[in-house]
Order: C-alpha cells, then sequence, then structure tokens
C-alpha cells in the first residue's frame, strides 16, 4: 500500500512540473517572435510588464495544451523530462520511432532551432566587422605587441604572481576545516535519521547552492568595497567560493561512501561521532585530498582573474598594465599566468593520479 | 539466573517502503549455545540479527535480553545511548567483514573497544593497555597475530572474517551474532572460520546467533536451529531432526539440498 502511495505522489508531482515546463516552452516559443521583431531595447523594456502578462496568459496556454496531449497519449518534452522512473516502460513501437517523428522530439528540435536563430539576432554577429582592414590591422599590431615581452616587469611580475598562489592558497586551507564539518551536516545519508537532521541538510543545502551560483567575481566586488581592495578581499571571494563548492563535492563524497564499515563500527557500539571519524572518514579522505588539491589549482587560476575587480595579486598588476595600454608588458605578465597555471595543472594532476 | 538470554516475543518489522520483513517472530536464545538461523534470502535473517543489536529499529514486539547479573532488559524498547550500551554487549560479524582496509589489521580490532572508550580518546588513537593487551591477544586466537600491521585489504577473506571476530571478541560481548559468516568465502576457508566460532562457543562460553545458507554447516555447528521463512518461524529443534520434508517446507518444493565439504 505505502509503495502505491508513493507512486501516486510521485506521479502527481511530475504532471505539475510537466505542465509547467511544457506552458513556459510554448509561452517562450510564442514570445521569441518579439526578438525576431527587432524592437529598439528601449522600447522593450517599458513594454515588459505588458509582455510580461502575454507571456503568463500564453503559458497557461501551453499548459492547459500539454494536459490535453498528454491525456490523450501524447508525450510531451514535459513528460520526457520529468516522467517517474515506473511509467517509462517503452512500447517496442515507440522504441522503433526515431526521435524526429515523435512529438516532444519535434518540440525540442523547434526550441532549439529558434533559439539558435535568435540568439544570433541578439549577439550581433558580424565576421565581416573583424575582416576590415583597419580593425585586422590593430588587432595584429596588438598581438605582435604582446608577443614581444617587456621581461623588465618580470621580477615585480613574479613576486605578484607568488602572492596570487598565497591567496590562493590560503583560501584553500581555511576552506578545507569548514567544508568537511558542513560536508557531514550536507550529506543526506548523515543526515536523513531525523526530521531535525533533515531541515539542516535542506537549509544547508539551499544557502549553499544560492552562495556557488554567485560567481567569485561577484564577490570580490563585494568584499572589495566591505575589505578595500587588495589580496584580503580576493582571498575572501575565494574562501566563500571555496567553502561552498567543496562543500558540496565533499558532501557528495560522503553520499557514496559503503554501508558496511558503517555497520561493523556502529554494531560495537561506537558513539556517532565515533562511527563518522572511524567508518566515514577513512573511506573520504583520498577523495577529499583530490578535490583540495584540484581546488586550489582552480583557485589560482580565479585568483589571476579576481585581481581585476580589486581582489589584488597579479591580476591587479596586469589591470594597471591593461588600462595603460601597455601590451609588452600585458605580454609579459599573461605569460607568467600561463607558466603558472601550466605547473599548477600538472602538478595538482601528479598528485591527483598519485593518490587514486 | 534463567538460562535464556534472549527472548523474542511477536517481532515484527515493516520497512518504510511497507515490505514486511518479521511478520510477529518468537523464538528464545540459550545461554551458552551455538544457535543458526536458516532460512531463504528474504526470509528476513538478517533483519531478526540486526532488530536484536537495533542496527534496525523493530516495528513492535519484545526482545528480552537478561544479563550474566540477571538484569532484564527490553531491547526492542531502548533509546538513544540505551541503543549503544546494548550493542557493546554483542559483538556482530557480517558476510562482507565490515572492516575498515585502509587500516592495520590491529587497528581494526581495537574498534571493538570504541564502546568503552571516550570519543576524543579515541579520535586520537589512544586505546588502554589493557584494550591494546586484549586485542593481540584475540589475534592470536584466531591465529594472524603475525598480520597485526597489516593493512585489512591486504588479508584474504578468510582472515579478513577471523579479524572481525577478533574485533567482535574485543568488546567482550555477552553474545556474538554473526550474519552469514562464511557466505562469501571458499568452502575451504568457511570451515576454518566456522571452527574459530565454535572455539570461541566452546572456550569462551560465548553464546552465537549464527545466520547460514548452506544447512550441511547447519548439522555440523549448529547445537540448535531456527528456520525462518517469509518472515515466519516454521522450524525450532535439533539440527538432526531436520529431514527431507522439513526442508522442503523451509527452503521450498523441489528445493535440493546441496553439501559442502
Amino acid at each position: 500500500m505505502a509503495q502505491g502511495n508513493t507512486h501516486v505522489a510521485s506521479e502527481k508531482g511530475a504532471a505539475v512540473r510537466r505542465t509547467i515546463l511544457d506552458g513556459f516552452v510554448f509561452a517562450y516559443l510564442g514570445f521569441t517572435v518579439l526578438a525576431v521583431l527587432g524592437l529598439p531595447e528601449a522600447e522593450l523594456v517599458q513594454m515588459i510588464p505588458k509582455f510580461a502578462l502575454i507571456f503568463l496568459g500564453l503559458a497557461i496556454a501551453g499548459g492547459i495544451i500539454s494536459i490535453g496531449l498528454n491525456l490523450k497519449g501524447i508525450k510531451t518534452l514535459g513528460w520526457q523530462i520529468y516522467a517517474p522512473s515506473h511509467l517509462r516502460m517503452k512500447t517496442t513501437e515507440e522504441l522503433a520511432t526515431p526521435m524526429h517523428k515523435t512529438f516532444w522530439g519535434v518540440q525540442m528540435l523547434i526550441v532549439v532551432l529558434i533559439t539558435t536563430v535568435v540568439g544570433f539576432k541578439m549577439t550581433e554577429i558580424d565576421v565581416i566587422k573583424l575582416l576590415e582592414a583597419d580593425r585586422f590591422n590593430h588587432a595584429m599590431r596588438l598581438f605582435g605587441e604582446l608577443f614581444s615581452p617587456d621581461w623588465s616587469v618580470l621580477p615585480k611580475a613574479i613576486v605578484k604572481v607568488v602572492e596570487t598562489i598565497y591567496i590562493a592558497f590560503i583560501a584553500t586551507v581555511i576552506a578545507i576545516p569548514i567544508a568537511f564539518v558542513l560536508s557531514f551536516l550536507m550529506a543526506r545519508n548523515i543526515m536523513g535519521g531525523s526530521k531535525v537532521g533533515f531541515a539542516v541538510y535542506a537549509g544547508l543545502r539551499t544557502i549553499f547552492n544560492v552562495s556557488r551560483s554567485i560567481e567569485p567575481v561577484l564577490w570580490a566586488i563585494i568584499f572589495s568595497i566591505w575589505a578595500s581592495f587588495g589580496p584580503f578581499a580576493g582571498m575572501l571571494a575565494l574562501l566563500v567560493h571555496s567553502v561552498a563548492s567543496l562543500a558540496k563535492q565533499y558532501s557528495e563524497i560522503v553520499e557514496g561512501i559503503e554501508d558496511g564499515p558503517v555497520e561493523g563500527i556502529e554494531s560495537t557500539g561506537a558513539s556517532r561521532l565515533q562511527v563518522i571519524w572511524f567508518a566515514v572518514v577513512p573511506q573520504i579522505v583520498l577523495p577529499y585530498i583530490s578535490y583540495t588539491v584540484y581546488r586550489w589549482d582552480t583557485n589560482v587560476r580565479m585568483a589571476t582573474i579576481l585581481g581585476l575587480v580589486g581582489g589584488g595579486g597579479i591580476g591587479a598588476m596586469l589591470m594597471e598594465y591593461f588600462g595603460q595600454a601597455m601590451w609588452p608588458q600585458v605580454g609579459c605578465i599573461i605569460f607568467v599566468i600561463a607558466a603558472v597555471v601550466w605547473v599548477m595543472d600538472a602538478f595538482s594532476s601528479h598528485i591527483r593520479s598519485a593518490i587514486k | 539466573m534463567s538460562d535464556r538470554i534472549l527472548s523474542i516475543r511477536n517481532l515484527v518489522k515493516t520497512y518504510p517502503n511497507g515490505t514486511q520483513a518479521l511478520k510477529g517472530v518468537s523464538f528464545d536464545v540459550k545461554r551458552g549455545e551455538f544457535l543458526v538461523v536458516i532460512g531463504l534470502s528474504g526470509s528476513g535473517k538478517s533483519t531478526m540479527l540486526r532488530c536484536v543489536n537495533r542496527l534496525h529499529h523493530p516495528t513492535s514486539g519484545e526482545i528480552i535480553y537478561r544479563s550474566k547479573e540477571g538484569v532484564e532488559t527490553d531491547i526492542a524498547k531502548a533509546e538513544g545511548d540505551e541503543i549503544l550500551k546494548i550493542r557493546r554487549t554483542m559483538g556482530m560479524i557480517f558476510q562482507h567483514f565490515n572492516l575498515i582496509p585502509r587500516h592495520s589489521v590491529l587497528k581494526n580490532v581495537l574498534y571493538g573497544a570504541l564502546g568503552a572508550t571516550p570519543t576524543l580518546k579515541s579520535a586520537l588513537g589512544i586505546f588502554s593497555d589493557a584494550d591494546e593487551k586484549r586485542a593481540l591477544e584475540y589475534l592470536r586466537l584466531v591465529g594472524i597475530q603475525d598480520k597485526a600491521h597489516f593493512r585489512a585489504a591486504q588479508l584474504s577473506g578468510g582472515q579478513q572474517q577471523r579479524v572481525a571476530i577478533a574485533r567482535a571478541l574485543t568488546q567482550a560481548p555477552d553474545v556474538l551474532l554473526a550474519d552469514e559468516p562464511v557466505a562469501s568465502l571458499d568452502p575451504a576457508t568457511c570451515h576454518v572460520v566456522m571452527d574459530y566460532l565454535r572455539r570461541v562457543n566452546q572456550e569462551l562460553g560465548l553464546t552465537i546467533v549464527c545466520n547460514l545458507h548452506f544447512l550441511s554447516l547447519v548439522r555440523q555447528y549448529a547445537t540448535r536451529v531456527v528456520a525462518l521463512k517469509g518472515g515466519k518461524l516454521v522450524y525450532e529443534g535439533s539440527p538432526a531432526e531436520i529431514n527431507e520434508s522439513w526442508f522442503q517446507q523451509i527452503y521450498g518444493e523441489g528445493a535440493k539440498e546441496v553439501h559442502i565439504n
């Protein structure tokens, strides 16, 4: 009986999501016409409230069409994405039908096609512009200067790149213990047992999913105001992002552990913390190290960018010369960054393969 | 003192997905016996064993445990730290040994003392000298003291199961629960492990409740047998009394006995 109930619940949820998705896809198709009409941006912005209403209306119409189609047994894109697994058994006939002859296949093709067309228009693609004599020659001159670096700034670049490596290192080091503790609180198999546990799990997941979706560059802008320009702001920006990313990756490792050792240690009468320390931790240490080294490597790369928005390190130096259009110096800095990123990348992949 | 160490009454276990693993099982375990539980996979043997040390939580029913001092506890109603205390009195070994593969054999055996060691101390790797002495002693008992500093993963299946027995003994348990202890071992190793279990039973006087597949092993090692089928008790008696018709009833029509020797 219980099983039957969960099936009904998952079918209902799937039907709701399916209808919403199909509705939005329909409204989106109707709406792209506007983009094709090519109204100027200022006019578009003014008309947004009206369009929002039209969009909602179209979405509702699309939802109704979707319900109708699904009632008739025609499988829409929404069905294809959200249908619960127990309804997914395909008939021989369905298996033999090529995708472009199914309803959902056509629906998907139209969406991709229209998006591509609109995308071309929006990105203002103009290959001829690239080849105009003036622009082309100017760009070539710039490349020429970049490729004849001015090595007199090399000592300063080295000092700054070392600063960048340390910024990245410290952000990673501080993130490790925080993410380590969080990873257990964000793992379903550890927290799913009780209602309070599940609430903590769900809350933390939401908070960190949001903070992870904010790019480190944006964090750096915030922190460069809060903590003023410099390495500290860059480190804080990386720290926030590192904690969120590591906690997520770590918690996925925790969720993938084997139950056997956990049962083994539990059976001795060990406390909850002892079970985590002796049965869970030994299983996760190596993958944790591997992810952490990779995170440091990523942080070095990100730290070079963060300098551009006030995060200190070699990025700040790059910004300085870039602003004055001193291309040979910029060329030297880019060379240093490329060399360090390449070395870090090689180094981290060696470590990761050594501990497999 | 009663000779019954465990009295299980009307034990029911229904999993959250609706599966009824145990549908009201009642039987006794006598102090010092080697009780074997037989039945097909899915008959509820594993669930029953895990209810006894509360790795799983029974839906209803009683599991009365009588300590050496004669104190009675209903395991089925225990909560929180009480559950941990109960687990300490019951060692358990598993089909897949459930050791920590990257840790040394000696450390694995010491983990039997976790329940008696404060969390912080144990996390720093500090166990009492007495625990360490006992751990080594039990490693000697199962014949692998020379492997103490190997990683558990470097040992063969049979050796790993012996480490698991030593870990369970380090708990100084009152009962040893064994869930299919030889199901993932080859026939020769299988007898080595079963022989050690018998030694533990006879020399240390430890009560053993053991789930097994093979009837030939049951006849050789059990002092008493209970059989489960579809979550219900279908047989209780001496291993010698299991004849062809009982066998068919436990394992289903047309089942044939396989000998393992």
